[in-house]
């Protein structure tokens, strides 16, 4: 007993000293390692006011304004419109756009440090055949001048800077955004031949001798028959054609949700096999080589909003369109002066997207669900220093091989400054998983805490320890932020359906009609309406 | 009665973390020496048969501890852990002091593997009486092995990455300690002498924790070691980390570890990037300085009095600064940054030369190598366009341009994308011992400029004679047979070029 009794004593003072020892290493680590207090921002589109057009209450209208063209919808279709009415001598119009800012999924915000995109962030060199795109280029300098051949020479500082891309696969980063290090044989076998066979639907011709895959979509052969692809989704089609490595089904997968929102599951085989056989390069010297800015296409639209000065309704959200005799009455709500205005054009080209336009014109609602719209989010990212990972260096767009998200785009490398700290990276995620309803309740019932984690437990893959070396985040939601050409989509009547205008009324333009979410499509929507608004008019 | 049913346990436990502990000490010095000697294969496999052979020398050696194997058997624990604990740091520390590393690595390899090599056998001996034999053999081998196994998973994916080599066996140094103190409180009654005992074990604890915690300012020491003189200036800017050591009365400048400049040979360097041009430009009045925030090459261009006025841009203020403030190396410079004609401008230099509105009679551009994508753009035909802005038809312009000896490609391609620019240029060379062959580029807008007409000269000039000829003749050993391709902002294949040849060295 005796022995017991001092043996416990012993024992208690050892748990003591043992209990001691760990709550002073606590200590001491606690002391070591600083907390890191990030900045938090949870921003987004105006997803509330926009809320407010499922339940109209807004007050009786006590302001009426006259205007031969009305724009509704200030994204790029719309300021493409713009510029098209300008170019073709018509300035008498008005465009309304419900945000602070016109440029839509092509805003940009600015920091101390940089500027940073909020949605899309480049344009590919685009099409040979895209004449009007090459032209708006030019004037905006992008394009400095054009050889004998007739071949254009962009400007170097508005070419993406090299290093462009790398992925981070098999704890290195690799250069290049197509899986390579660390791949088995069959994987690049079957990459190799995926990409061959890209290499033939590029040249793919229908009997009208149009491509099948072009840019804009509305240049593509008519003849082709395009409802095999488009009737089955991407997953089905690879498999379909034997591709089965992970490889080649995760890279695939990657550039579906990049362009579309959604993955392979989901997204058409025509879309699917378009992102990589409708770009033709047709100049040697530009492969692959994109076109792209510190603020992304926020440089586009700056270039576009020099057609639309002192033409802007800013904040004024357009809320029903009546058409009354020979015009067309459009209800705006003025949020700044809390109003309602009546807007009395002789036309208007309408460039909302089409799950606004349910709200505003009858009878669109049923033919409205069949399009479908990808949340996403844009989390800017300022950091002192990326932790050290192994591999090729900081790239323009860096990759996470079967991260959540997209990666992320280092918003400095455009710039000719030497790189240096702080550094700011725009982060990439669709939630395009299937249920994009669901997707998009989840986009707005997270906290910015439960944001930040999700995009923090992404990057520590790639980057341990990131989190102690970033200064803030700005998490900004987009809650339909592009059309997704799911299966069957593309050659649906909805989609013709909705793009009829109205009589010589009204003229619909946005890139959800193309039902692919590029600059291109939004740019010959807005172009191509006024057009046929011009045609009428003659 | 419990304790005496528990102690095999605790004993096995013990063998299971002294199995692991051991191992980790043999991987770390496995990953060190390949660190620090390169060569990994043939260190891995020297350190793992020294290790292994070392065990042996131990498990003879243990059969000698007769008495007081408790005791005994704590005393090797806390010895374990402190040696293999602190192996890492001593062998960092070391390896820029010593010049017999590897006698000093193997001669540590060879102790923790001779003390861990004694701990199996003397445990055995311990608990021979108090388990039957075949349980014994079996029991104390299946814990071994089995602490062996999570060790060498856990080295590479966890433990490297999240605390470093030296972190590593710091922690694991701690845990075996942590064994023994364990072990000296629980067995404290089998102990002969339990207090004196005790008291190592705790103070042996304490010591490797702070060595523990400040591991990481150790780990700076050891780097700020690598440059083997001695460090008489050490500062961080912003943009890099300025490092000035002196040997034998001469003085080094390292800027992020690279030799800037050796006083010892510097006017080779220096004359040679300035006077040719200004002998041969047709008005000296106003220069132009990128990079050189040293003011060394402001020394040399305020030699010719014909010049009224330097306009130096240097991206790092902290370098200007010390190089404006600092007696020794003001001595150096002669004052160059604080003559009156001297402007210093702490801007990007891509960005100020989009934006500045003068015209320079010469233009000195001295920037760092192209080592990585940021500087790469200072080399870029977007860079050589923008200077034209800045040009008149007679200005000379002299650039750095890397070795045409040690990475000719590189040397090239800037002389190539300097070409698809100014097509009038000229590439020259001179040897300055402490760098070694070093290349240049001259150039002017003006087509019908000859690189051979001398305009002026200085006597105040120790190495360059003023005969440019004999600097422009590139034997075939400073050429490439490859084509090159020009530098630009889309392709920066000079920082490709450049990792790969000086990679090599």
């Amino acid at each position: 007993m005796r022995n017991g009794v001092k043996s416990n004593q012993s024992r208690r003072g050892f748990l003591k000293a043992t209990v001691l020892l760990a709550l002073g290493a606590q200590f001491l680590q606690a002391c070591r390692t600083k907390v890191n207090h990030i900045f938090l921002q949870l921003t987004g589109t105006n997803h509330i006011l926009g809320h407010r057009l499922r339940f109209p209450d807004f007050p009786a209208s006590t302001e009426v304004i006259e205007v031969p063209i009305l724009i509704v919808g200030g994204g790029i279709a719309g300021l493409s419109a713009a510029y098209r009415l300008q170019q073709k001598g018509y300035s008498d119009f008005i465009l309304l756009d419900l945000e602070d800012e016109v440029g839509g999924n092509a805003r940009n915000g600015q920091n101390a440090h940089s500027a940073y995109p909020l949605g899309a962030h480049y344009l590919p060199i685009p099409n040979a055949s895209n004449r009007e795109l090459l032209q708006f280029l030019e004037e905006s300098g992008i394009i400095k001048e054009w050889t004998s051949t007739g071949k254009p020479i962009f400007d170097e500082e508005q070419l993406s800077f090299a290093p462009h891309e790398r992925l981070f696969i098999h704890n290195v980063w690799q250069e290049g955004i197509v899986p390579s290090y660390g791949i088995s044989d069959a994987e690049s076998a079957e990459l190799a031949r995926f990409f061959r066979q890209m290499q033939d639907f590029k040249k793919l011709k229908g009997a009208d001798g149009k491509y099948v895959f072009d840019i804009p979509m509305r240049n593509a052969s008519q003849t082709h028959d395009r409802t095999v692809l488009d009737g089955q989704d991407m997953l089905s089609w690879l498999k379909s054609q034997g591709y089965h490595t992970e490889a080649l089904l995760e890279y695939v997968n990657y550039c579906c949700r990049d362009d579309y929102g959604t993955g392979i599951k989901c997204t058409s085989a025509f879309a699917g096999i378009h992102y990589f056989a409708s770009r033709k390069h047709d100049w040697d010297d530009y492969q692959d080589l994109v076109l792209t800015w510190q603020e992304g296409n926020g440089r586009l639209a700056s270039h576009l909003k020099k057609y639309v000065k002192g033409k802007v309704l800013n904040k004024n959200m357009a809320f029903r369109i009546d058409f009354k005799a020979e015009k067309v009455e459009v209800s705006v709500y003025d949020v700044a002066k809390a109003i309602t205005k009546v807007i009395k054009a002789d036309r208007i080209i309408n460039c909302c997207p089409q799950f606004v336009n349910q709200y505003l014109l009858p009878n669109r609602t049923s033919i409205t669900r069949e399009f479908h719209y990808a949340p996403w989010i844009v989390a800017t990212i300022v950091l002192r220093r990326f932790p050290f990972a192994d591999g090729v260096p900081l790239s323009w767009e860096n990759i996470i091989y079967k991260g959540h998200g997209l990666g992320y785009v280092y918003d400095q490398h455009q710039s000719l400054k030497q790189f240096n700290s702080p550094f700011v990276i725009s982060y990439y995620h669709s939630l395009g998983d299937g249920d994009l309803k669901q997707n998009r309740k989840q986009l707005f019932a997270w906290t910015d805490q439960q944001w930040k984690s999700f995009i923090l437990t992404d990057l520590e893959k790639a980057h341990y320890g990131i989190e102690k070396e970033i200064i803030s985040m700005e998490i900004f939601r987009h809650g339909h932020g592009m059309i997704s050409p799911v299966k069957g989509f593309l050659t649906s009547q909805a989609r013709t359906e909705l793009a009829k205008s109205i009589g010589d009324k009204v003229y619909f333009a946005h890139s959800d009609l193309s039902g692919i979410s590029i600059f291109e499509e939004a740019f010959y929507q807005g172009l191509d309406a006024v057009d046929q608004l011009i045609a009428d008019l003659s | 009665m419990g304790k005496r049913n528990n102690l095999p346990i605790f004993l096995l436990l013990a063998v299971f973390i002294i199995a692991t502990c051991g191992l980790i000490y043999e991987l770390v010095a496995g990953a060190l020496a390949s660190y620090l000697l390169g060569d990994s294969v043939k260190q891995f496999s020297f350190i793992i048969g020294t290790y292994l052979f070392s065990m042996g020398v131990g498990s003879f050696l243990a059969k000698y501890i007769t008495k007081n194997l408790f005791d005994r058997f704590i005393d090797i624990e806390l010895m374990i852990g402190l040696i293999g604990g602190c192996s890492s740091v001593v062998l960092f520390l070391m390896f820029q002091q010593i010049e017999h590393f590897q006698f000093v690595l193997y001669f540590f390899v060879f102790l923790t593997g001779c003390l861990c090599g004694m701990e199996i056998p003397l445990l055995m001996n311990i608990l021979k009486d108090r388990i039957q034999f075949r349980d014994l053999v079996s029991n104390v081998f299946a814990f071994d092995y089995i602490g062996a196994l999570i060790a060498s998973v856990l080295f590479p994916i966890l433990l490297i990455p999240k605390l470093g080599v030296m972190g590593t066996s710091l922690f694991f140094g701690i845990i075996n300690i942590l064994v023994g103190v364990f072990l000296s409180f629980y067995l404290s009654k089998k102990l002969k002498n339990p207090i004196w005992i005790k008291m190592k074990s705790v103070s042996c604890l304490v010591l490797l924790s702070i060595v523990f915690f400040y591991s990481d300012d150790l780990l700076k020491y050891s780097e700020s070691q690598l440059y083997g003189n001695n460090i008489i200036y050490k500062h961080s800017t912003p943009y890099q980390r300025i490092v000035l050591t002196e040997n034998r009365g001469d003085y080094q400048l390292f800027l992020n570890n690279n030799l800037q400049f050796n006083t010892k040979d510097e006017y080779r360097y220096h004359e040679v990037l300035v006077h040719p041009a200004m002998s041969m430009a047709k008005d000296i009045s106003n220069v132009l300085v990128f990079g050189g925030g040293d003011g060394l090459a402001v020394r040399e261009i305020l030699k010719y009095p014909e010049v009224k006025k330097v306009t130096l841009v240097d991206l790092d203020e902290g370098m200007t600064r010390l190089f404006k403030t600092n007696e020794l190396l003001v001595r150096y410079n002669q004052g160059s940054l604080n003559d009156p004609r001297v402007t210093v401008i702490n801007q990007d230099a891509f960005i100020w030369a989009k934006s500045a509105k003068d015209k320079y009679d010469v233009m000195i551009i001295d920037f760092p190598d192209p080592s990585n994508y940021s500087l790469g753009k200072l080399f870029t035909n977007s860079f050589y366009q923008t200077l034209a802005a800045l040009m008149t038809d007679n200005t000379m312009v002299s650039v750095q341009t890397t070795s045409p000896y040690f990475a000719p490609k590189s040397y090239w391609c800037i002389h190539e994308t300097i070409g698809s620019v100014f097509p009038n240029n000229i590439a020259y060379h001179t040897y300055v011992p402490s760098f070694g062959e070093w290349g240049f580029c001259l150039f002017s807008m003006n087509m019908q400029q000859r690189f051979t007409q001398l305009r002026r000269r200085v006597d105040k000039v120790r190495y360059y004679n003023y005969k440019f000829e004999e600097l422009t003749n590139f034997p075939a050993d400073m050429r490439t047979t490859e084509k090159v391709e020009i530098n630009r902002l889309d392709n920066q294949i000079l920082v490709r070029y450049f990792d790969e040849e000086w990679g090599k060295i």
